[in-house]
C-alpha cells in the first residue's frame, strides 16, 4: 500500500470473549489491532462475529473477559456514551439517520456532547466541506435522501466528534455500485483526514481494495491478518473467504 | 438550531397577527356571555393540549394521563384556598409548585418504560386519584363535589368571563412561547431525537432519560396551571369529571387533529373539538353522541392526515411554494457523464 502505519495502536482489542445471553460465545479470544491513520477491515462469513466486534469496542455489548485499549487507555467496560467522549464514533448498520430531522439537525446531533458552540459550527463547517452532498442537502429532511446521501450524513455525524478511531459496520449494505463507490471514497477520505477506521463489510474484496490491513475473521477469532493487498493476492483465502477468484 | 425560511416568515406573520387580533377582539365580538364561556373552553383546551404538547410532541409518548395532572391542578389550587386559606392566585401557583414536584417521582417511575407500556401507566395513575379523590371526601368532599371560591366576587357573570378569557388567553401564549423557544433549542434537538429515536439518541450523547424527566415535569407544571385556572373560573370540582380518561383522551385528540409537531397543532385542535362538542351538547343534550363524533374524528385523522391538519395543509401548499423539495436530485445525461469522467 506504500502507507507507514504507526507501531503503536490507537484501538486494540486484547482476548476478548463475549456472547449473548447463554448461546454459545460469539467472539472467542479475539485479538485486533487498529493504527492510528489506517483502515482496518474484518471480513468473514456470516456469522463469524464481525458486527459482535464493533458493538464490543463501543461499548454497546460489555466482554465477559479481555481488555479495550483506546490511545494507550484501558477503557474496558465503558458504555457508549463514554467511549464517544474518549473519541471511538460507532456508524450502525443499516440505515440510522434520523429521517424526521433535517440533515443539519442530523449532523448537529453528532456533536451533542460538545458545549462550545463555536466548536460545533467550525466542525460542522470542516464535515459539510468533507462530504459536499452534506453541504448541498443541509436544510433536506434526512429521510428523503437517497440511501447512499443518508451514509454520507452518517459519516459527517460521526466525524462531529473529532473521533480518533470510526467504527464502520457494512458501509455499503442496501447500496447500489456507483453510490458503493462513493461510500468507499469517503471512507478513504476520512482516513487521510486522521481518522483511524475499523471496517466491517460483507463486499470483502471491494473493502480490502480499500482497506491497508485485513482480518479475516472466522468462529469468533482472526485466523490471518496481514496488509490487505497481502490477503487478496492470496488465493486460497480468495477460494474460501471472498468469493472465489478474482475476474 | 432550526432556520425558518423568509416565505414561511411571510405567509405565517399576516396568519399569526390576524388569529392574535381575532382571539383579542373575541369577548367583544360575542353577542352573549354562553358564547363568551365557549371561548373560555376552547382556551382551555388549548392551554391543556400545548400542555400535554410538551411532552407528546417533543418526545412521542403519549400520556393519557393529563387529565390527572389539570385534575391536581385544580383540586390543589381548591384546596389551598378553601382549607389553607390562600389568596387565589397564590394558591393558583402554589398548585402548580406542588403538581410539578409530584411530576418528578411520578415521571421517575413512569418514563422508564415505554410505547403501550407508558400508555397503561398513565392510564393506571388517573384510576387511582380518581379514587382517592372519590374515597377521600372529608377533604375533597368526594362525589358531591369541592366549591371553589371564586377569585372576584364583585364581578358580574359576563365581567367574570371576560376576564377569565384574557386570563386563559395570556396563558396559552406562555405555553406556546416556551415551547417555541424549547423547538429552537439545544434542549428540543435532544428531545426530538427521543421522539425519533431513544436508543440511537442516547448513543450519540443525549442524555434521554433526565431529558424526558425534566419535559415531562414542564408539561405537568402548564396542565395544573390549565386545571387551576379552570377550577378559578368554573367554581366547582368534582372528581368524576377532573380525574376522567376521557380529557386525558380530548388532549390527545386534539393535538393529532391540529399536528403534533406543530406549533399550532393542538391550538387548532382545541378549536375545532371545542367547537364540536359544545355544538352536540347544545343540539343534542346528555347523550353519548359527542364521544362517537370525536371516536369517528380521531379515526379520520389517523387515516387521512396522520399528521394532523397543519402539516397536511402544509405540504399541500408547499408544493407550490417550494418544488425544490423533491427528494431525488434531477440530473442531465450530460451532466452524469461529467460526473463520470471526473
Amino acid at each position: 500500500m506504500g502507507r507507514t502505519l504507526a507501531s503503536v495502536p490507537l484501538l486494540e482489542l486484547r482476548g476478548i470473549e463475549v456472547g449473548y445471553g447463554r448461546a454459545a460465545p460469539v467472539l472467542r479470544g479475539l485479538t485486533v489491532q487498529v493504527p492510528a491513520g489506517a483502515i482496518v477491515c474484518l471480513v468473514g462469513p456470516n456469522g463469524a462475529g464481525k458486527s459482535t466486534v464493533l458493538k464490543v469496542a463501543s461499548g454497546l455489548l460489555r466482554p465477559q473477559s479481555g481488555q479495550i485499549i483506546l490511545d494507550g487507555q484501558d477503557v474496558t467496560g465503558q458504555g457508549p456514551q463514554q467511549m464517544l467522549a474518549c473519541g471511538l464514533a460507532h456508524v450502525l448498520q443499516g440505515h440510522s439517520v434520523f429521517r424526521e430531522m433535517t440533515v443539519a439537525e442530523n449532523v448537529l446531533l453528532g456533536g451533542y456532547t460538545i458545549k462550545d458552540k463555536a466548536v460545533v459550527t467550525e466542525r460542522a463547517e470542516r464535515v459539510r466541506k468533507l462530504f459536499p452532498v452534506v453541504d448541498e442537502r443541509w436544510n433536506a429532511l434526512a429521510g428523503l435522501l437517497s440511501g447512499g446521501q443518508q451514509k454520507q450524513v452518517e459519516f459527517a455525524r460521526s466525524l462531529m466528534v473529532n473521533p480518533k478511531v470510526v467504527l464502520l459496520d457494512e458501509p455499503s449494505m442496501g447500496l447500489d455500485p456507483k453510490s458503493t463507490n462513493t461510500v468507499f471514497e469517503q471512507v478513504v477520505r476520512m482516513r487521510d483526514a486522521g481518522t483511524a477506521v475499523l471496517l466491517v463489510e460483507q463486499n470483502a474484496r471491494r473493502a480490502l481494495q480499500t482497506a491497508d490491513i485485513g482480518c479475516v475473521l472466522d468462529l469468533g477469532r482472526v485466523h490471518i491478518s496481514g496488509p490487505a493487498s497481502d490477503l487478496l493476492d492470496n488465493p486460497l483465502l480468495g477460494e474460501l473467504y471472498l468469493g472465489g477468484r478474482p475476474a | 438550531m432550526r432556520s425558518v425560511s423568509k416565505a414561511r416568515v411571510w405567509l405565517g406573520l399576516p396568519v399569526l397577527l390576524a388569529g392574535v387580533g381575532l382571539v383579542l377582539s373575541f369577548p367583544s365580538l360575542a353577542p352573549n356571555p354562553y358564547l363568551l364561556s365557549v371561548g373560555i373552553v376552547v382556551l382551555n383546551y388549548a392551554v391543556l393540549s400545548t400542555a400535554w404538547n410538551f411532552m407528546g410532541g417533543f418526545t412521542g409518548y403519549i400520556s393519557l394521563g393529563h387529565g390527572a395532572l389539570a385534575g391536581l391542578g385544580a383540586y390543589g389550587t381548591a384546596l389551598l384556598i378553601t382549607k389553607a386559606g390562600m389568596p387565589s392566585f397564590a394558591a393558583l401557583f402554589a398548585a402548580t409548585a406542588i403538581v410539578a414536584l409530584l411530576a418528578i417521582p411520578l415521571g421517575f417511575a413512569a418514563l422508564r418504560v415505554r410505547g403501550a407500556s407508558f400508555v397503561i401507566v398513565s392510564i393506571a395513575l388517573v384510576l387511582i386519584l380518581l379514587l382517592v379523590f372519590q374515597s377521600w371526601a372529608s377533604l375533597t368532599g368526594g362525589s358531591s363535589g369541592l366549591v371553589v371560591p371564586r377569585p372576584f366576587p364583585q364581578l358580574l357573570r359576563p365581567e367574570h368571563h371576560r376576564v377569565f378569557y384574557y386570563l386563559f388567553a395570556g396563558l396559552l401564549a406562555l405555553a406556546l412561547l416556551c415551547w417555541w423557544l424549547i423547538d429552537r433549542s439545544r434542549f428540543g434537538l435532544g428531545l426530538k431525537a427521543v421522539r425519533e429515536d431513544e436508543d440511537k439518541a442516547e448513543s450519540l450523547g443525549t442524555p434521554t432519560f433526565a431529558y424526558k424527566l425534566v419535559i415531562f415535569t414542564v408539561s405537568a407544571a402548564f396542565t395544573a396551571l390549565g386545571g387551576g385556572l379552570y377550577a378559578l373560573w368554573f367554581g366547582d370540582l368534582d372528581p368524576v369529571f377532573q380525574f376522567s380518561i376521557l380529557s386525558g383522551a380530548y388532549m390527545v385528540l386534539m393535538a393529532l387533529l391540529g399536528g403534533v409537531r406543530n406549533l399550532f397543532g393542538p391550538v387548532l385542535g382545541a378549536l375545532i373539538v371545542g367547537i364540536g362538542l359544545e355544538y352536540f351538547k347544545v343540539e343534542y343534550g346528555n347523550t353519548p353522541l359527542h364521544l362517537v363524533a370525536s371516536g369517528l374524528l380521531l379515526a379520520v385523522v389517523v387515516m387521512f392526515m396522520p399528521d394532523g391538519v397543519i402539516p397536511s395543509v402544509s405540504n399541500v401548499f408547499g408544493r407550490f411554494f417550494q418544488p425544490t423539495r423533491a427528494s431525488i436530485r434531477e440530473v442531465s445525461a450530460e451532466q452524469l457523464r461529467e460526473e463520470a469522467r471526473r
